[in-house]
């Protein structure tokens, strides 16, 4: 049996996965990236493994994903995280012709054709109001904990208009509606309802195609997939393993190299000396 | 804010009523992003000119028998209009394609100017997503060419017979004539309502002169001709004390338009005795004379009788000395200096404008703002700021 | 493979030539502004070199210095004195840059720029008229406008007819006439015809050879990199437009890229990916911005750029030589309004140029400072590729202001074009076998 790893570094969580020659996912992990990245994506490969017992040496390919895909020094090759998630999703949930994927640092709108090949993208990696961090400033500014956002704005019965487009600033909006005496859920609500608008302007950019797959680790979060959905007028496709999307989109690209006879394993090419940097 | 629909498809329906009915209808319909007086327009089998800003001859359109209506964007929500522009631009132009994407304004002309840079593309990203003729009509910005107002008629002439074949009616001299004497009698009675507020700021907060104003891009002008006409004497009668603010004048309001609120928060505490808002409805200061020729004679008005703006470039009229008069004119004690944000030509001006402020003694106030913008708390505690700090001088 | 004499002498020379003939100009205005000699600051739409130059007057183009102070790294300090006098982080990059300039006496990279005399600009972009007006403030500079009132629609959509177009070539001759009159003032001399006719000969060599040379790169592969060449090549046929030396540098430009094609020489030695730009070049990161294509294989074999910014000289427009006034004003009317479509419309050109040019992608580059290119881009993208089967990337930053470029997103953005172009290679060739 023939397995492949995608490893997908990100700013904040590194994620890990292994696939087999079946296209299984057989072993994943997730840790917190940290300072050093390197060792991160050392980890989390190495969880991975553990996750799927599977060894080293079976890995026939490693391919690295993400913002910091260009120190998984272990790895052969290194995919932009848009093709990965592309892929990813169109594996996840086939038929897929839209993919968002919402991080903390940026969010991107992507159509695919049905293999998971890239049509077209965009991405809002300028500015955080669209993106996880604005439901980070949110949190900090309310002191509540980031899982608990979703289901607290989930009671929300009479949503707040939220103005500021500049997460700096969103914090002192949050708070100036709390002064005013609004409801918690009320606020969050309008904030998810900014991020929501703001992402929906992206996916226009690219053409909203159903079906949508909602990937990234705030599509674990249950508000902004209802209001996503409620102002798109459609069901995205969301799945527990959402932020793994990344590392399996990887890992599937691996296994065609891997499959493809190019590769050398990542272990004989560590000892080859030959360290991609 | 969510405001309820306008009930007002005609200014007809505020004639005769009290003052403050005709304020607050006015504020209304002007808030309506529904556009209920032009798709009432439509309804009758009208056809409907829009014209970006700064300043645009809404004559043609008038003689044409089309309704002229000035697209100034609006406090919209972005759903389709954003995906046409990239970033670092302003709002105006944005909320302006999502009215009309949105059907909210139903066009069946479009017209752009290049007033600026962002301005000029207008035209292209209207023809690409609808099917009636979108034009630029280019002002001369050499109007100091001995050749620039006949060049402009020429022009004139030129998107006159485009109108004409949109609305199905060929303008005659004598519709010319007759739509430039509406017009100027519009003017003459703007003009008038800005001495009100001018002379005695206390009875006509700059908020409620605006959407006095405003509204009449709306409508056929002979119906806003009415209703100012009706409105003007209105005032003497009206009882408020003189209070102890600061004369000011408003000056970044040409185009993209600060919302109503803000101007409200600045009329807490300043009498806004001149400003530039909506300058291209009241562009022309001159009255359009007679004589044979209408399409030149309003070509040679532009020239020779217009304002100024930071969108305009006429070696006589060097802006920062067009506003140290507007200034003096109005017994103005300082100046707001506003600028939409992403504005260029705005963020450009502001620069000058200090600069000539600071070596006239003037004091001024800068600030940024944005049509949808909803939270004033900043700016009016700095505004409140620098308002003390000349009262208390 | 051509002789190595050959190779060595032709290969590579308009590249030498180019860098020489900027460095030279830019001796030559250093050198007048020791002097205080008087010199006319112009732009590259319209910059109205053929009447200026029959007066002897020499040309400064603001645009090229301050984007020879991003080329060569420095343009942050040049931005921060700007702003420092008071103008706004949102308006256009090249104006602050030139401001920070004239602030320190004309102080530049490439040595020192003389104080303008006279500003002759057009209105084909409305940040030339408000940068004017900084001069005429700053200096008193007397400033020349020359209206060139370009298409109203779309160019196919027909809405002027010839009497139009008649109204428009007078205005534009009764202009240069005034203009004439303005540098008679300031000269104290009256226009030479024969100099003029000189010029404009000139001018209409270069104009074919530079039309010539953007059609040589449809060559498989394309002997020339529209963006990093033509930069080069721009700043010639700007900055020496109609005179002898400019004429002189196109035809060799000519027989150099023909050469090449002959022998099939690429720019790029694994030429993968053609592509088209579409905007104001990436300055702050040039090499940078190159080198991430075309480690992939990706070369520019046409842009936009070569149009607008070549005042639309592609056009190719000659002037006749027995008329010769009348015919300025048509040809600075036809090509002035060529590098506004080139901007304001260019759907319709750039999908034919990727058919002309066998693209097998567009990047759009739309850039903060740039109002006039960058505004309708997003939506050019979209109906390019509602019309047309083909990838296009949208890649925002600026041509002046590093802050907000960001490489690595650059890179991430482009890695992830290729990573597309290469899928959808494989599954075209898939599909045809």
């Amino acid at each position: 049996m023939m397995y492949a790893g995608g490893v997908d570094v990100g700013s904040t969580q590194t994620k890990a996965v292994i696939v087999n020659e079946r296209r299984e996912l057989v072993g994943r992990s997730l840790i917190a990236t940290g300072a050093n990245v390197i060792q991160a994506a050392q980890e989390a490969f190495q969880a991975a493994l553990d996750d799927g017992v599977v060894r080293e040496h079976e890995v026939g390919c490693v391919i690295g994903t993400g913002y910091g895909r260009y120190k998984v020094t272990f790895g052969n090759a290194q995919v932009t995280e848009i093709s990965c998630h592309a892929r990813g999703a169109a594996q996840m949930f086939p038929g897929t012709k839209t993919v968002l994927d919402m991080g903390g640092q940026d969010t991107k709108a992507i159509r695919i054709r049905p293999d998971g090949e890239v049509v077209d993208f965009c991405m809002n990696d300028k500015c955080a109001a669209g993106t996880g961090r604005f439901l980070q400033a949110a949190a900090f500014a309310l002191d509540i904990p980031l899982d608990d956002l979703g289901s607290t704005a989930l009671r929300s019965q009479k949503p707040v208009k939220i103005s500021t487009t500049c997460t700096v600033f969103a914090e002192s909006e949050v708070l100036s509606w709390v002064a005013k005496g609004r409801h918690i859920e009320d606020i969050l609500m309008g904030v998810h309802r900014s991020i929501a608008a703001r992402s929906i302007s992206l996916l226009t950019r690219v053409g909203i195609d159903a079906p949508v797959t909602f990937t990234g680790g705030v599509a674990r979060n249950p508000a902004m997939v209802k209001v996503l959905n409620e102002q798109m007028d459609l069901a995205m496709n969301v799945s527990e393993e959402s932020h793994f999307m990344g590392a399996l989109g990887a890992a599937l690209f691996a296994l065609d190299r891997a499959l493809a006879g190019a590769v050398q394993s990542p272990a004989a090419a560590q000892s080859a000396g030959r360290m991609p940097a | 804010m969510t405001v309820a629909p306008s009930s007002i498809t005609s200014l007809a329906e505020l004639a005769g009523r009290p003052l403050a009915e005709v304020l607050s209808g006015c504020r209304e319909l002007l808030e309506d992003m529904d556009f209920p007086t032009v798709h009432a327009w439509k309804e009758k089998g009208g056809t409907v000119c829009g014209h970006f800003q700064v300043y645009f001859p809404e004559e043609l359109a008038h003689a044409a028998g089309m309704l002229p209506v000035k697209v100034r964007g609006g406090p919209v929500e972005m759903r389709q209009a954003d995906s046409h522009f990239g970033s670092y631009l302003c709002s105006v132009i944005r909320s302006s394609l999502e009215l009309a994407l949105g059907g909210k304004l139903p066009l069946d002309f479009f017209v752009t100017h290049p007033i600026c840079d962002a301005a000029r593309n207008l035209c292209g990203v209207w023809a690409r997503n609808f099917a009636y003729p979108s034009r630029i009509l280019y002002l001369p910005q050499n109007p100091n060419s001995a050749s620039s107002a006949e060049w402009l008629r020429g022009e004139y002439a030129r998107l006159l017979r485009e109108l004409e074949t949109v609305s199905g009616h060929k303008a005659t001299d004598g519709d010319l004539r007759n739509s430039i004497a509406v017009y100027n009698e519009n003017r003459r009675l703007i003009r008038a309502l800005w001495a009100v507020k001018r002379d005695t700021p206390w009875l006509l907060g700059v908020d409620e002169a605006y959407a006095l104003l405003a509204v009449g891009s709306l409508v056929r002008r002979e119906e806003h001709n009415a209703l100012l006409a009706a409105v003007l004497p209105l005032f003497a009668s009206r009882t408020a004390r003189k209070q102890d603010k600061v004369r000011v004048v408003f000056e970044g309001g040409f185009c993209e338009q600060p919302p109503l609120d803000l101007l409200g928060v600045v009329a807490q505490s300043c009498y806004v005795v001149d400003d530039d808002l909506l300058i291209g409805l009241r562009f022309l200061e001159k009255d359009v004379p007679a004589g044979p020729d209408p399409l030149a004679s309003l070509a040679w008005t532009y020239i020779e009788g217009s304002g100024y703006s930071p969108v305009q470039h006429d070696l006589r009229k060097p802006k920062e000395r067009m506003l140290l008069e507007r200034v003096k004119g109005s017994g103005a004690g300082a100046v707001i200096l506003a600028a939409a944000k992403m504005c260029e030509p705005g963020l450009d001006e502001q620069v000058a404008y200090s600069k000539a402020l600071d070596e006239a003694g003037i004091p001024y106030f800068v600030t940024e703002f944005e049509e949808r913008m909803s939270s004033f708390d900043q700016m009016q505690v700095q505004l409140e700021t620098f308002v003390e700090s000349i009262l208390f001088d | 493979m051509g002789t190595p004499l050959a190779d060595s002498t032709i290969v590579g020379r308009g590249g030498r030539d180019g860098a020489r003939l900027i460095r030279d100009w830019f001796g030559t205005l250093a050198a007048a502004a020791e002097r205080g000699d008087p010199s006319v600051y112009v732009f590259v739409m319209g910059s109205m070199a053929e009447i200026l130059r029959a007066f002897d007057l020499p040309l400064v183009f603001p645009e090229i210095n301050s984007l020879q102070t991003a080329v060569r790294r420095v343009s942050h300090e040049y931005l921060g004195a700007a702003e420092d006098y008071g103008y706004s982080p949102d308006i256009c990059g090249y104006v602050k840059a030139d401001v920070a300039m004239q602030l320190q006496g004309g102080k530049h990279p490439m040595g020192r720029i003389p104080k303008p005399a006279l500003a002759v600009l057009t209105n084909a972009c409305n940040t030339y008229m408000k940068w004017a007006e900084i001069w005429e403030r700053m200096y008193k500079t007397p400033c020349f406008t020359l209206d060139v009132p370009g298409s109203r629609s779309a160019p196919q959509n027909g809405a002027s007819t010839a009497a139009d177009d008649e109204n428009d070539r007078r205005y534009v001759e009764a202009q240069i006439r005034e203009l004439i009159l303005v540098c008679e003032k300031l000269t104290g001399r009256t226009l030479d015809l024969d100099k003029l006719a000189t010029v404009l000969r000139h001018t209409n060599d270069m104009a074919a050879s530079w039309k010539r040379v953007l059609e040589l790169n449809r060559h498989r592969p394309s002997p020339y990199n529209a963006l990093v060449d033509g930069t080069v090549y721009l700043g010639v046929l700007n900055a020496l437009r109609g005179s002898a030396l400019g004429a002189e540098y196109f035809r060799d430009l000519v027989e150099e890229l023909e050469y090449k094609n002959a022998h099939d020489m690429g720019a790029l030695a694994d030429e993968r990916a053609r592509l088209l730009f579409v905007g104001v070049p990436c300055y702050p990161i040039f090499r940078r911005f190159h080198e991430i294509f075309a480690d992939h294989g990706g070369t520019f074999v046409s842009s936009s750029y070569l149009w607008f910014a070549a005042g639309g000289l592609d056009l190719g427009f000659q002037y006749d030589l027995s008329r010769p006034l009348e015919s300025l004003a048509e040809g600075v009317l036809k090509s002035v309004r060529h590098a506004g479509d080139s901007m304001l419309f260019p759907d319709r050109a750039l999908l034919d140029a990727a058919e002309l040019y066998e693209a097998d992608g567009i990047v759009y580059h739309p850039v903060k400072s740039c109002r006039t290119v960058s505004t309708g881009l997003a939506g050019s993208r979209r109906a390019v590729m509602k019309e047309r089967d083909i990838p296009c990337l949208f890649i925002e930053s600026d041509m002046m202001d590093q802050r907000v470029v960001s490489e690595a997103q650059m890179k991430n953005r482009i890695d992830a074009f290729f990573e597309g172009l290469e899928a959808r290679r494989l599954r075209l060739a898939g599909s045809a076998a």
